[in-house]
Formats: C-alpha cells, sequence, structure tokens
C-alpha cells in the first residue's frame, strides 16, 4: 500500500470470459482510481455482473488479468473487498446480529471486533434494536440496511456496490448516499453500479460504459459530458408545443407536458432564432443550453453501439 | 487469513446455528422414540402375519377333525354346516376367505381340498398344512393304538440352543438371534440418520442458493470450503445428536436396567421361557438387552455412519447446488438414494443370511455398505479382511464424491433458471 495515492486500486486488462458460446466479458479494460466513485454501467445483460464476479474471485477470467492493489486476485485480495451484490440474500431464519458476525468472520474478522463494529453499523443506520430480530422477521427496506451493513464489518478497502439504492425509501436513500460519500472521504474507493443516471452524475468520479462484453464509453464523468458539448436544449413552457416536434434540426430526447429536452442534430441550428420563434408562440419558463444528461448519453451510446454492431 | 480459519468459520457456522434451533432439540428428544415406534410397528405388522382377519369355514366330512384345527387356531377355523353350494355362494360375496373340505378317508389318503377367493397368500395355505398334518399324524397313530406317551414324544418339537465358542475356546451362549434384531434396528437407524442429515446439507445448500446467500458467501470463501464446510458441520451435529442418544442409552441401561431386568440369572430364564414359547419376535426383541454393550458395534456404527454420511452428504451437496428446489433435487438424487433404499429392503435377507455371497458383496460395495455392513457386524462374525474392503472401498468413494460434487458445486450454486438434466451435470464435471 505504499504508493496507494497512484496506483490505481483496480487494474483490468484484456479480460474475456466465455459461457459456452456466449462472451461475457470480451475484451475488458479498465482502471480505477484510489479513493474514487466509478460508476460500472450498462444494460441489462452486459456483463458487469460477470466482471463483478472475477473481481471478487467468484469466477476466474478465461483471459487477461485482473489486479487488486497491485495484487492478482486471490483468496487473499477477497478479504480486502466488499460485495453488495444486486440480488440480496440473507439467512431468513437467522438474528441481525449472528448474520453480521458470520459474514464479518467469513472476511477474517474476530468475532468481538465483528460484534463491535455492526453494533456501531446499526445504530448509525438507526436499527439498532433489530439486532436480535429474524431476518425473516424485517421488512424489505430493513434487509437491505442489514446487507448493506454486512459490506462494512471487515472495513474493505474496496466496495462494490450493486444497486445500493434499490428497495430504499428516499429518507433511507439520501442516509445511505450520505455514508457511501463518507466512506469515500475517509478514503475508500467505491464501485457503484447502477441503472439511475442521476445517481451516477452526482456521485460518479469516474464511469466505464459496458455493452456486449465490451467497453463501449468510459472516462471521467465531467470530461464525458464536455466531449459531447451543449448540444441539448432545457425548456420549460406553457402552451401547444407540438410545432418544435416538427423541426427537423431537433430531436426530442424527453418529453412531458410542460418540459422537453431537446438534442441538437444539425449544426446549422440558430439557437437565438429558435428563442425567438419560442417566445412568440409560447410562454417560456426557462430555456437552457447544457451538455447532455448521463441518460442521454447512455441510450446514445448503448444505441449508437448497438447500430455500430449492426 | 488463512482458508484454514475459513472453512473453521464455516464449520461452526453451521453446527451452532443448526444445534441451536427447536427441531434440533425435538429431534434429539422424539428420534428414538420415533425408531422404537416404527420399530414396534414393523415388528407388529410382521407378527400379526400369522392371526390375520382371515376366516376358514371347515367342511368336516371325517368328523373329529374340526375340533383339533380350532385348538390350533380359533381365530382362524370355523366350523360350518352349510352345504358346498351356500359355502361357494359366500364366498363370492366376499363373508368368508374360503372353505375347506376335509373328506371321509382324510386318515388314508392325507389329502385334503381348500377353496379361496384366489389368493390368501402362502402363509395361510402353509399354516393350514402345518396344522393338517400334526393333527393327521396323531390321529393316525392313535387309530394304531400307540400309547399315548409315545404321542406325546411324537408331539414334542425340538428346540436348538445356539452356542458360539469364542476366540479364546470358551463357550457362549449365541446371541445370533437378539443380535440380527440389533442389527436391523442398527440398520434402520444408519438408514434414517444418513438420510435426514444428508437432506439437511442439500436443503442447505438450496436455500443459499435461492436466496442468494451464495453470491456473499463465495466472494468471501471458495466454493469448495463453503461446501465441505457445510457437509462438516451438519455431520458434526449428527454426531452430537448419536452420541447424546449414547449416552443416554448407557445411562439409562445403567440406572434402569438392573430395575427392569433384575439379575442376570432371572434374564436368562425370562429369555428361555420365551424363546420355549416358540418365540414371537416380542421375545426375541426383549432379548436385545441381554447382549449387553459392545463396544466394537457402537464403534462400527459411528464409523460407518461418519463414512456412509460424507459419502451421502457430499453428493446431496453437489446435486443440491445444480437446482433451485428439494423436488428437482429429489430427482436427480435418485442414482445415488437408490442402493441405500435396496439396501434398506433387503436388510431382512441379510439378517437371516449375513454370510451370503449377496452380504458379502453388499456390504463392501460403497453406498450400500454402511448400512449392510452394520447390520452384518452386529449379525455374524465379519472377517477382518471385508470390513477392510469395505472401509477402504469407501473412502475411496467418499474421495470420488468430492471430486464431483465440488465440479457440479462450482457451477451450480451460480447457475438459475432452467432445471439441469444429468447429463449438464456429467457435461459440468468433464469441463469443470
Amino acid at each position: 500500500m505504499q504508493n496507494q495515492s497512484n496506483a490505481p486500486v483496480i487494474e483490468v486488462k484484456n479480460v474475456k470470459k466465455q459461457f459456452g458460446d456466449y462472451f461475457a466479458n470480451n475484451d475488458i479494460s479498465l482502471q480505477v482510481e484510489s479513493g474514487t466513485i466509478f460508476g460500472l454501467l450498462g444494460p441489462n445483460g452486459a456483463g458487469k455482473t460477470t466482471l463483478i464476479r472475477m473481481i471478487n474471485n467468484i469466477y476466474m477470467p478465461d483471459a487477461g488479468t485482473i489486479t487488486i492493489f497491485g495484487q492478482p486476485v486471490s483468496d487473499d485480495t477477497q478479504n480486502q473487498v466488499a460485495y453488495l451484490p444486486e440480488e440480496r440474500g440473507l439467512y431468513k431464519k437467522q438474528k441481525v446480529i449472528d448474520q453480521l458476525i458470520y459474514f464479518a468472520q467469513l472476511k477474517g474478522v474476530e468475532k468481538a471486533v465483528a460484534k463491535k463494529r455492526a453494533e456501531m453499523w446499526l445504530i448509525r443506520f438507526d436499527a439498532a434494536s433489530w439486532a436480535n430480530k429474524k431476518i425473516q422477521d424485517l421488512s424489505k427496506g430493513m434487509a437491505q440496511k442489514v446487507q448493506f451493513i454486512s459490506t462494512l464489518l471487515h472495513d474493505p478497502k474496496l466496495l462494490i456496490l450493486d444497486e445500493p439504492f434499490s428497495g430504499f425509501d428516499p429518507i433511507n436513500a439520501e442516509l445511505l448516499k450520505e455514508v457511501i460519500l463518507e466512506l469515500k472521504a475517509q478514503g475508500k474507493t467505491i464501485i457503484l453500479s447502477t441503472h439511475v443516471m442521476e445517481q451516477v452524475e452526482q456521485m460518479c468520479n469516474d464511469i466505464c460504459l459496458i455493452n456486449k462484453g465490451k467497453v463501449i464509453l468510459q472516462g471521467n464523468v465531467r470530461d464525458i459530458k464536455k466531449s459531447f458539448g451543449r448540444d441539448t436544449i432545457l425548456l420549460e413552457f406553457e402552451g401547444d408545443a407540438g410545432f418544435i416536434t416538427e423541426n427537423p434540426m431537433l430531436k426530442v430526447v424527453n418529453k412531458t407536458t410542460q418540459r422537453l429536452e431537446l438534442k441538437i442534430v444539425d449544426s446549422t441550428f440558430d439557437s437565438k432564432a429558435f428563442l425567438n420563434e419560442l417566445n412568440q408562440k409560447l410562454e417560456v419558463y426557462k430555456y437552457e443550453l447544457v451538455e447532455p444528461s448521463f441518460h442521454e448519453i447512455f441510450i446514445q451510446s448503448v444505441k449508437g453501439n448497438e447500430v455500430e454492431i449492426g | 487469513m488463512g482458508k484454514y480459519s475459513k472453512i473453521k468459520t464455516i464449520i461452526a457456522h453451521e453446527y451452532i446455528s443448526k444445534v441451536k434451533t427447536k427441531g434440533f432439540l425435538i429431534g434429539t428428544i422424539l428420534g428414538p422414540l420415533g425408531i422404537v415406534a416404527l420399530l414396534g410397528i414393523i415388528v407388529y405388522i410382521s407378527m400379526s402375519f400369522g392371526d390375520t382377519s382371515k376366516k376358514l369355514a371347515i367342511v368336516d366330512n371325517e368328523g373329529s377333525i374340526y375340533t383339533e384345527l380350532v385348538k390350533k387356531d380359533s381365530a382362524l377355523y370355523y366350523k360350518s354346516s352349510k352345504g358346498v353350494d351356500a359355502l361357494k355362494k359366500e364366498l363370492q360375496d366376499e363373508n368368508i376367505d374360503g372353505y375347506v373340505i376335509i373328506p371321509e378317508d382324510i386318515l388314508e389318503k392325507g389329502k385334503v381340498s381348500v377353496y379361496t377367493g384366489g389368493g390368501g397368500g402362502l402363509g395361510l395355505i402353509s399354516s393350514l398344512e402345518d396344522n393338517l398334518t400334526s393333527i393327521v399324524r396323531v390321529k393316525r397313530l392313535e387309530r394304531l393304538g400307540t400309547d399315548a406317551s409315545v404321542i406325546d414324544l411324537i408331539r414334542q418339537e425340538v428346540t436348538v440352543e445356539t452356542n458360539k465358542i469364542t476366540e479364546t475356546g470358551e463357550i457362549e451362549e449365541d446371541d445370533t438371534k437378539a443380535m440380527a434384531y440389533v442389527g436391523y434396528g442398527l440398520g434402520f437407524a444408519m438408514y434414517f440418520l444418513v438420510f435426514i442429515y444428508g437432506s439437511f446439507v442439500s436443503r442447505g445448500v438450496i436455500e443459499e442458493k435461492s436466496n442468494r446467500i451464495i453470491e456473499v458467501l463465495a466472494s468471501s470463501a471458495r466454493p469448495f470450503e463453503i461446501m465441505m464446510g457445510k457437509v462438516i458441520g451438519i455431520g458434526l451435529v449428527g454426531l452430537t445428536q448419536i452420541i447424546f442418544w449414547l449416552l443416554l442409552g448407557f445411562g439409562l441401561l445403567t440406572i434402569l436396567g438392573p430395575l427392569i431386568f433384575g439379575d442376570p440369572e432371572s434374564l436368562k430364564t425370562m429369555t428361555d421361557m420365551a424363546e420355549a414359547q416358540g418365540g414371537g419376535m416380542a421375545s426375541q426383541t426383549q432379548g436385545m438387552s441381554i447382549p449387553g454393550v459392545d463396544f466394537t458395534l457402537i464403534l462400527g456404527f459411528l464409523f460407518y455412519f461418519i463414512l456412509g454420511y460424507f459419502t451421502y452428504a457430499t453428493f446431496f451437496a453437489g446435486v443440491g447446488a445444480a437446482v433451485d428446489n428439494e423436488q428437482d433435487a429429489a430427482q436427480l438424487q435418485l442414482p445415488i438414494t437408490l442402493p441405500i433404499i435396496l439396501a434398506i429392503m433387503i436388510t431382512p435377507q441379510i439378517m437371516n443370511n449375513p454370510d451370503s455371497t449377496l452380504a458379502v458383496v453388499l456390504s463392501i460395495v460403497p453406498l450400500t455398505s454402511p448400512l449392510i455392513m452394520i447390520v452384518r457386524i452386529a449379525a455374524t462374525n465379519v472377517p477382518i479382511i471385508e470390513i477392510a474392503a469395505s472401509i477402504a472401498a469407501l473412502i475411496g468413494f467418499f474421495f470420488f464424491a468430492v471430486w464431483v460434487s465440488a465440479k457440479i458445486y462450482r457451477i451450480g450454486i451460480l447457475m438459475t433458471g432452467k432445471k439441469p438434466k444429468f447429463s449438464d451435470l456429467i457435461k459440468w464435471i468433464r469441463t469443470a
């Protein structure tokens, strides 16, 4: 851990993983920098889970290498990694505290230490009173909290969180976000796999977008957005906006009754003239020329990639 | 942290979480009662084969046979004064199970006809035959004017007293019969314990798979450790239970034994009496306590339980990993469960003939050996070479089970969706 600040936490090089005839990961390379939140994105079935499982030493790559803190993935690296799988799993008939201790012990933590940390985190998540309840007596959201806590007890340097917010109400989601950002502030590295693009924009430093087993987009979130340029118009208005959809230079990417997100598809588009037209025909509350949202970037990249593949 | 401590953690978790359940407590207390009750039912059923609820009408044209027949079995035989046609009708209406026509010249010709609605069983015919033979024999002698004391002598049956010569040359009363039943009981216990604990393993594996706990486990330990940790942990639960039962048994025997059976002498007379009475099963099972505490047998039982359990449980773990629910598991487990089911089915034959070739072979072949060998050890003197061969074969087979199951497990636990076929499992074993 000497030159922790410079060396990447995870280095995936030309990794391939095949199941039968199907390439779940086909030549994937990426780097995750220390102390950052890294978004691992992609549509369902893109190969994210396969990659995550290889980082966790559950699968072995068929080709390529994965290193964690400079070490090849092995039984030893497992203890430094925390994994919150998308499909949560706890022993239904066991008590919360027993289960937390067991999972921590499996990551090499002494029982007494595990117990202390479990109690501390249960308090933090406002869940101390459940310690002796069985999982089957908890609500889904409560169980989600327990599962999240279970990933923290071995004080991991790297956390892999797959859809960590699913099943949480807005208040608890906020609490979870707070904790994740706190962990980041403590210098921990977090891989966040999610389909909610707002979370990516709010939390991630870097992302990697995978489709059909290949990386189709990767880099710093700000840089990626910049590279797409201010090609999107955010419009809030009142009136009949039917005429806009007929404009061949614009493409509607998101539409609600009083709000439009438009992509400029023709470089000769004149923004000022368009705004004038709008002011004549509609009551305009907001007109903003922005970079595309990550939602749009995601869709555009994946669709573009599919077209390329044909 | 090395992997050694991880498998230890898994074993401890499996053990503690099982032992802490109410089910374990109830099973530990009710288990022996259940087995005793089950054996009781079996003994009861096999005893009641003799009397049955069958009724045979007797048409006695000779005149003196009927009285003697009723003396033999008053429940089975009754005298009918009806004509043959009426009896035929009653048989067709299923009011009676059959009727016997005893001809006038039975003492000369020794032939009797019985009419039934078909079936009735071999037991029925052979007891009729036995009864009539002895009656006719006595009648014939009486007709010849044979002295009553001679007839008494002929009536007397021979009782075989079994003795065995020990290795040191002493002659002991042989407890072959009692020990055969002990073997039967142990075989049954073996069957249930291996099955019950084996299915705990497959249920546990399926729970971890279907609840997706396995993903977390697999990110912390190797699949092999997770699988074997479970097998060992649950096996220790089983051993705990058996050892508890043994201690309980010793305790009860030491404290209550003398109270129930009194001193060894009176105990002996009691069994002798039972044997003299012709010995129904009940009197023989009573003799179970006579052999006393046989440590070789207990050690043998523990040893074969451990080997048998580990072999079966390991297979069950592999199969459990391949499926999503217990029904599918039962199907895929059939090839390995059939042998032990076969073994329990033929246990009575093994008891009767513990040194037959079939018995020897099945006590060496893995999968049947844990059950059959324990029956044989109880019922006969098994040559040490056969025990050695059986143990070697079983240990070898256990390693095979580990090898096969580890491969199926590794692939199976993260495989969801369609239920794998037997051929898929073979493919996994080959590719993994």
